[in-house]
């Protein structure tokens, strides 16, 4: 009851059941203390939420009720869509003509024979590879280093946030430029200072091209692991770091023995969600390379797109675009399934 | 935090400023260049002889063209309007759902969970052609409806998960109190429970802010029209003119389309950190 | 030729209402004549659905309602303040609601693609080739204006009926279009001994390389972008022989010994004569480089040249512009080509105000208001027919008849078969610029052009 005890709101007597909006400040402050009891005080939920509650008290059935809102916004504009996106790619449907055919699944057949579609599989492969392990790292190092208290944290914290805050149609625009084999400011600077004597074939080349939307995406994406992962790190119970430390556990130790185990759900998470926003990214290869130089750089997205907008075919389109789908649900499912395994222990 | 025998400046400068100092230069590079840009003179964009990173005449004009030659406001305001009403959607819809996945145990709740994430990973670039048609069968086409009620599709899973996660390190026991003190589960859930979230609620609200804030395919097809406009596709729209990039005013959207929202999140970050803190550790 | 399975096909494709695609599809699988059918189609009065809806000419009343119209952000801004201008006019005077979106014209299909999904959106949508092809059912029959207007204007060109019109049938009014030439520096030229542009491919390769020598390499881009590099390749393609497809819209006729000739040159000059970033340029990287002094010569619509003149402090480079002229595609062995395809409005079927968005663009279409448009243009956008030529705004400025004279050699995508889906899946799959960018890349002229024939077989020859 420790927890409970260290507030100063006035829930402790019988008649006061109103809280002010205003005590979630306090009531904040306690708010480790409190998740520390709750593991003890699971059993005594239960047992009060059994019985002799109403049908609107039921948890199950209260919990279905609250999916309503949610699922009601997911189904209508998400599921019927989707569905439709399933139906498109099992017909040679054109988007500006009537009739269309059902056709099983030879979208997906002919997409398997085309060299095209085989490179954008493998560039969207080498795009998430290239890319979700380096913002992993990335955001891992800078949220460590953000972990501390300096002046101006905050500032910090808050300033290293823009690449993720920046509308991407505009920061790919800025890309657009340094990367440019015209205008770039980089190639000129190497110019000026005689280091090259020709202008940087960034996005030209297929491997610099490849690198160089990485380091966009990188950028980009860098940001959203820092925050997520640091914190993460605030759960990290200071007192054990630092007697690990006077322990003399060597910097890799304490971050793999004590850091690591309290921010692995979260690694996993935001690197899930790093994964599926990789592999469905399309602003900014749209922006910065339309795919080419010949196919080199196409990702689902982008060749989804093409056929689908460009080409007006859509059946064709809906068959890239779900191509990956049954393997990224499967995915999802085994790591979301680890990581709640691990929790429940 | 301050880890033990870190307290020689030169092992500060080693393993805390130098890291830093290189993660503030690669991060704000593109963002510098794009201020660079936007403060430059035409001619000096396109001078070779000058380094490209300095600005010898430095001038507000891009900035003046955007407010007198576009509807740049109508962007702002259109943006603001439809990235809140949005992120009030999707909060609303997630604090329901993250609380009975968090805080109930009940027969299908994890396959509930699953599946909305499985809904993470319907890809929008292709599908907005037929959500296209759900908007305008509800009337919503070119209305800010159109974009609050579809941009929670893509922040619902998100923030379900990290309030999910909030919920569930909130503890039971002044629930139950309330509970046998004879308040209803709403009652107790909406005085005890929600104030003790309102960290968790700021970071999914954060997070639903920032996507709304960048999304530019729903906003260009499903509203895009007259002036209704967001930001980025207005911007877009009137300052690529053929095969000409308005360099200079593009850029300028891109910093006024930014930076308020990094000062903003300059005092809400602390909250955001450890209101995802709690829904970090646990799944 | 009055085949009875022509009459047998058309009375099919009225019991089972065909669309006009699918009898142009059994047509060809019968191995009938597709211009034939059509024409039978058209004389037995049949209405494929989407085109059913045929209009009383009598004007409605259109006061009080409203017009909503789409279109790409204009790079010439006095051509797209006098759009706007005359559609407020219009408006003004019929008492019309009126307003206009313009959007950067890559997103263009997009709007339109998701509006025909929606059914519903702008009454009036900018089409590009081979546009009224793929959106033929979601577009208002216009022959009734299209027809006289062409007529009257001394006949719409060939380039124009074949990339705007379906099978001979209007579904979208043409006015004309951007194109490109090219954009050079006749000072650089001279100095390599160049007194004229070069009137063949590889005359400009020789020349270029010692224009290159000098430091202001030819410049032309080859990735993924659909305005500059099909100007570029399917221009070449042609010159060498090769097209996509014979005229029967099914036979690939890519891989031709000539043309894997004209691209063992064409690998050669690329690195002798051309600034070989142009891989990764986009539509404005060369209109870029050519304003920074960086390029000798490049292919591309007049917007280089008139932003050149235009004021300083809108980036206008007035020495650039005093040294910038225009000349022709140069020719290879097959002969001079260039792709062109038209520009056009059309009236989305959806609309509930066909009558209001017909009577606007009649008006817009008659000829003191389109001249007025063209020559706000600055000479921009070349006519759809012939009588427009002689305005001022086309003559007065020599430098700029090239621009005109693309209406001579033009050809469209997908030639020789006509402009339709297949043609601009070609198109968006980039299959003809990546031939070119895979050869320049690998060095491998046959492997290159052998690709492309498979992916064209793909398309064309089902």
């Amino acid at each position: 009851m420790e927890g409970v005890s260290a507030l100063s709101c006035p829930e402790s007597s019988e008649t006061t059941w109103t809280l002010d909006i205003g005590y979630w400040a306090d009531l904040k402050g306690s708010r480790m203390a409190l998740a520390q009891t709750t593991k003890a005080t699971e059993q005594g939920d239960l047992q009060i939420a059994r019985g002799r509650r109403s049908l609107l008290q039921r948890d199950g059935v209260l919990a279905w009720l609250f999916m309503i809102p949610g699922w009601t916004v997911l189904v209508l504009f998400m599921g019927y869509p989707f569905f439709l996106g399933i139906w498109l790619s099992l017909t040679d449907k054109m988007l500006g003509f009537s009739q269309y055919d059902y056709i099983g699944l030879q979208n997906y057949r002919d997409l398997w024979a085309d060299s095209i579609f085989q490179q954008t599989l493998r560039n969207t492969a080498y795009y998430g590879v290239g890319t979700v392990p380096f913002k992993l790292l990335f955001g891992l190092g800078l949220a460590l280093l953000l972990n501390r208290q300096f002046r101006f944290s905050r500032f910090f914290r808050a300033g290293l946030l823009l690449p993720w805050i920046v509308p991407t149609a505009l920061s790919s625009l800025a890309w657009l430029m340094l990367f440019s084999s015209v205008l770039s400011p980089i190639s000129l600077v190497l110019r000026q200072w005689g280091l090259i004597d020709q202008n940087i074939n960034f996005l030209g080349d297929a491997w610099n091209a490849r690198i160089s939307l990485c380091i966009a995406n990188i950028w980009r994406g860098v940001p959203f692991f820092a925050i997520s992962i640091l914190a993460g790190l605030q759960a990290v119970p200071t007192e054990l770091v630092e007697a690990a430390a006077l322990d003399g556990a060597s910097r890799w130790d304490r971050f793999r023995a004590v850091i690591f185990p309290v921010i692995k759900p979260i690694v996993l998470i935001t690197t899930l969600f790093s994964i599926i926003w990789t592999i469905s990214d399309f602003q900014l290869v749209y922006v910065l390379t339309k795919g080419g130089p010949a196919n080199e750089t196409h990702v689902l997205g982008t060749y989804a797109y093409q056929i689908g907008m460009n080409a007006t075919q859509i059946g064709q389109a809906a068959a890239i675009s779900l191509y990956m789908f049954p393997a990224l649900a499967l995915g999802a499912i085994l790591l979301l399934r680890s990581v709640r395994g691990g929790d429940t222990q | 935090m301050n880890i033990v025998g870190e307290n020689r400046w030169w092992q500060r400068l080693l393993y805390f400023y130098l890291p830093l100092g290189i993660f503030v230069v690669l991060l704000l590079f593109p963002f510098y260049w794009m201020l660079v840009v936007s403060l430059k003179p035409n001619k000096e964009l396109l001078d070779q002889s000058m380094n490209p990173f300095i600005l010898l005449h430095p001038t507000l004009r891009h900035y003046r063209y955007l407010f007198q030659e576009t509807v740049f406001t109508t962007w702002m305001k259109n943006t603001i309007i439809v990235t809140v009403g949005a992120t009030t959607v999707a909060l609303a819809c997630s604090i329901f759902i993250g609380y009975a996945l968090g805080r109930f145990k009940f027969r299908g709740g994890n396959v509930m969970g699953a599946a909305i994430f499985i809904a993470y990973l319907v890809p929008p670039t292709l599908l907005f052609i037929p959500l296209a048609q759900v908007v305008s069968k509800f009337g919503l086409y070119n209305r800010y409806w159109a974009l609050i009620l579809t941009y929670p599709t893509f922040l619902i899973p998100f923030a379900s998960w990290l309030l999910m996660g909030y919920f569930q390190t909130i503890s039971h026991e002044l629930e139950d109190a309330a509970l046998v003190d004879g308040a209803s589960r709403l009652q107790a859930m909406r005085q005890i429970i929600l104030p003790l979230a309102m960290p968790g609620i700021l970071s999914a609200g954060i997070f639903c802010f920032t996507l709304g804030w960048n999304e530019f395919l729903y906003a260009l097809v499903f509203m895009g029209t007259g002036n209704m406009k967001t930001v980025p596709v207005g911007v877009v729209s009137d300052l690529i003119k053929a095969d000409v990039y308005f360099w200079g005013p593009l850029m300028a959207a891109g910093i006024l389309g930014s930076v308020p929202v990094a000062i903003a999140y300059s005092f809400f970050v602390d909250n955001y950190v450890s209101g995802l803190t709690a829904g970090a550790t646990k799944g | 030729m009055n085949d009875r399975r022509i009459d047998d096909l058309v009375s099919e494709a009225k019991s089972l209402r065909y669309s006009r695609r699918q009898v142009m599809r059994r047509a060809t699988a019968l191995g009938l004549s597709v211009p034939v059918v059509s024409a039978a189609l058209t004389a037995s009065a049949y209405a494929a659905p989407g085109e059913v809806r045929k209009f009383a000419k009598a004007p409605a009343q259109l006061e009080g309602t409203k017009i909503n119209v789409l279109g790409a952000s204009y790079f010439v801004p006095a051509g797209q303040e006098r759009f706007d201008a005359q559609l407020k006019e219009w408006g003004d005077q019929n008492g019309v609601e009126v307003s206009v979106d313009y959007v950067a014209w890559p997103d263009l299909q997009a709007k339109i693609g998701a509006s025909i999904q929606a059914q519903s959106g702008p009454d009036i949508v900018q089409l590009w080739d081979p546009w009224p092809y793929l959106y033929q059912e979601n577009l208002v029959d216009v022959n009734d204006i299209a027809g006289p207007l062409g007529e009257a204007a001394g006949g719409f060109y060939d380039w124009v009926v074949k990339t705007a019109s379906v099978d001979g049938s209007w579904h979208s009014i043409p006015y004309g279009t951007s194109s490109s030439a090219y954009v050079y520096r006749p000072s650089y030229f001279q100095q390599v001994g160049a007194e004229t542009f070069p009137d063949t491919w590889e005359e400009l390769f020789t020349v270029g390389k010692a224009l290159k020598e000098m430091g202001k390499p030819l410049g032309q881009a080859l990735g993924h972008s659909l305005g500059d590099p099909p100007s570029f390749t399917y221009a070449y393609m042609w010159a060498y022989g090769a097209m996509e497809v014979e005229e029967d819209g099914t036979t690939v006729a890519f891989n031709k010994p000539e043309f894997v000739d004209g691209m063992g040159t064409f690998i050669q000059g690329w690195k002798d004569a051309f600034d070989e970033t142009g891989l990764a340029w986009d539509d404005s990287a060369n209109n870029t480089a050519y304003l920074s002094d960086q390029l000798s010569a490049t292919l591309n619509g007049s917007s280089i040249y008139l932003k050149a003149m235009g004021p300083e402090a809108d980036g206008g480079v007035p020495e650039i512009a005093a040294d910038t002229n225009h000349a022709d595609f140069p020719q290879g062995p097959a002969g001079r080509f260039t792709n062109i395809g038209a520009q056009s409005w059309g009236i989305t079927t959806y609309s509930d105000n066909i009558d209001g968005a017909k009577s606007f663009l009649e008006y817009w279409y008659s000829t003191d208001q389109l001249t007025s448009w063209y020559e706000a243009n600055g000479g921009y956008y070349i006519p759809a027919a012939p009588n427009y030529t002689s305005l001022a705004v086309y003559t007065e400025d020599p430098k700029l008849a090239p621009y005109l004279n693309l209406v001579n050699y033009g050809r469209n995508k997908g030639y020789a078969g006509p402009s339709d889906d297949s043609a601009a899946l070609s198109y968006s799959k980039y299959i003809v610029i990546d031939t070119f960018a895979k050869a320049v890349q690998d060095g491998d002229a046959q492997g290159a052009i052998e690709w492309g024939a498979d992916q064209l077989e793909r398309i064309y020859g089902d």
